[in-house]
């Protein structure tokens, strides 16, 4: 076999310690060191990562679970208000109609009054005048000497015409 | 037919000598700063790079260096990224190696015995430095597992020993043995399919394709086990039994 050829022993293990040599030495020196810092630098940022994203998952959980709950207080909070606003509504639409009410019944009950007591004011003019027409009739019978059907004709006129102007102030009521 | 062991013959490019030894450079040296450069590169590239969110490149170096630590502390514990850079850097050579080398025309420098063997050597005289360092004699224990019976004592030394000195040179021989075999079955099936021709190739042919693709699966468990062993082995003598 070719490998056994001693002749190039030498040449051979010379030259592969020295390249070994030289390839341990700048690995060990330059390339390896940086190289594994890198690793474990990256390693640490990981998991810091890790444990970061983790602390923060919690945390936002923890502040969903706060706002789930203030939202929820102030749907409450919400309900309630407007609950009481609908009671205050209705209260103060009951009071209003009441007092209208009241105020109604006592503008009708005023102009009840008026109205009877204008008409009892009427009924007393018209008997004041129906004693004047009495009056009248009585004057012109006495004054003039009339036929006997004169009399009975003068006093239907005067009648007539009382009673012509009573139907208009009962009308007026 | 070729010989399927021809690719893996060298021949001196430039002949040089040091001190009356030969360090002439061939093709394996050539390809073996080939893999330096490449590595460099790669992770140079990803260093400079180096932002939070990662390059492709990045990604790259990143996954083989998490990987790397990854086969450690599994099998050395925290103490080993101590070793970290040498782990990573024999993981890369050796990965690196074994991927040009399924280039064509390029060449595998671990399908030579002897750079896989200074590996193995090496990495294993290792891991008795650090066992002797760091244990002091007691470290000798080794030769005697644990719940020994005394009368056993000189028969397991032995066979402890032979044990140990397999280790190296088991290491050393399955990199090259993989890498060697999977190359000449390769050569063999391409000289089938030439050989051939359009009526019969296409089968041999066929099956080049998908041993190719096993054989880049094996470049890369090959590297692996070599790092996990050798993972294994210092990790013996860090904490041993």
């Amino acid at each position: 076999m070719p490998q056994f050829d001693t002749h190039f022993f030498s040449s051979l293990i010379f030259w592969e310690v020295l390249s070994f040599g030289i390839l341990l030495w700048i690995l060990y020196k330059f390339a390896l060191p940086p190289i594994l810092e890198g690793l474990e630098t990256r390693e640490r940022k990981i998991r810091e990562s890790i444990e970061q994203a983790e602390q923060n998952r919690t945390s936002a959980e923890q502040r969903l679970q706060e706002y789930e709950k203030k939202l929820q207080g102030a749907a409450q909070e919400a309900e309630g208000i407007l609950n009481e606003a609908r009671q205050k509504a209705q209260r103060l639409f009951e009071e209003n109609e009441q007092r209208i009410r009241s105020e109604t019944e006592r503008i009708k009950e005023e102009t009840t009054q008026d109205i009877d007591r204008e008409r009892r004011r009427a009924l007393q003019e018209v008997r004041g005048q129906t004693a004047d027409l009495a009056l009248l009739i009585a004057e012109k019978v006495l004054s003039r000497s009339l036929a006997d059907e004169d009399h009975t004709r003068l006093a239907k006129e005067a009648l007539d015409a009382v009673s012509a102007q009573q139907p208009k102030v009962g009308g007026k009521e | 037919m070729d010989n399927p062991l021809h690719p893996f013959e060298l021949h001196p490019l430039v002949p040089l000598s040091l001190f009356g030894l030969d360090i002439s450079i061939n093709k394996a040296v050539l390809v073996m700063w080939i893999v330096v450069a490449l590595v460099l590169i790669l992770f140079i590239r990803a260093r400079s790079s180096g932002s939070l969110i990662p390059t492709k490149l990045q990604s790259l170096a990143e996954m083989l260096v998490d990987f790397i630590r990854g086969i450690i502390e599994d099998t050395m514990g925290k103490d080993g990224m101590r070793y970290f850079p040498l782990i990573s850097a024999l993981f890369l050579f050796i990965l690196f190696c074994n991927l040009v080398g399924l280039i064509p025309g390029s060449y595998t420098v671990t399908s030579q015995l002897v750079v896989t063997g200074v590996f193995a050597v090496s990495v294993y005289a290792l891991s008795v430095i650090i066992g002797f360092s760091v244990h002091g004699a007691k470290f000798l224990g080794v030769l005697v597992p644990p719940g020994t019976p005394g009368w056993l004592i000189p028969l397991m030394i032995p066979i402890e020993l032979i044990s140990q000195l397999a280790r190296p040179i088991s290491l050393a021989v399955r990199l090259f043995a993989n890498m060697t075999a999977g190359h000449v079955i390769l050569g063999v099936l391409f000289g089938l399919t030439i050989a051939g021709g359009v009526l019969i190739g296409w089968l041999p042919f066929a099956f080049t394709v998908a041993l190719y693709a096993l054989e880049l699966g094996i470049a890369f468990i090959q590297a692996y086990i070599f790092t996990v062993l050798t993972c294994v082995y210092m990790g013996d003598a860090i904490h041993p039994h």
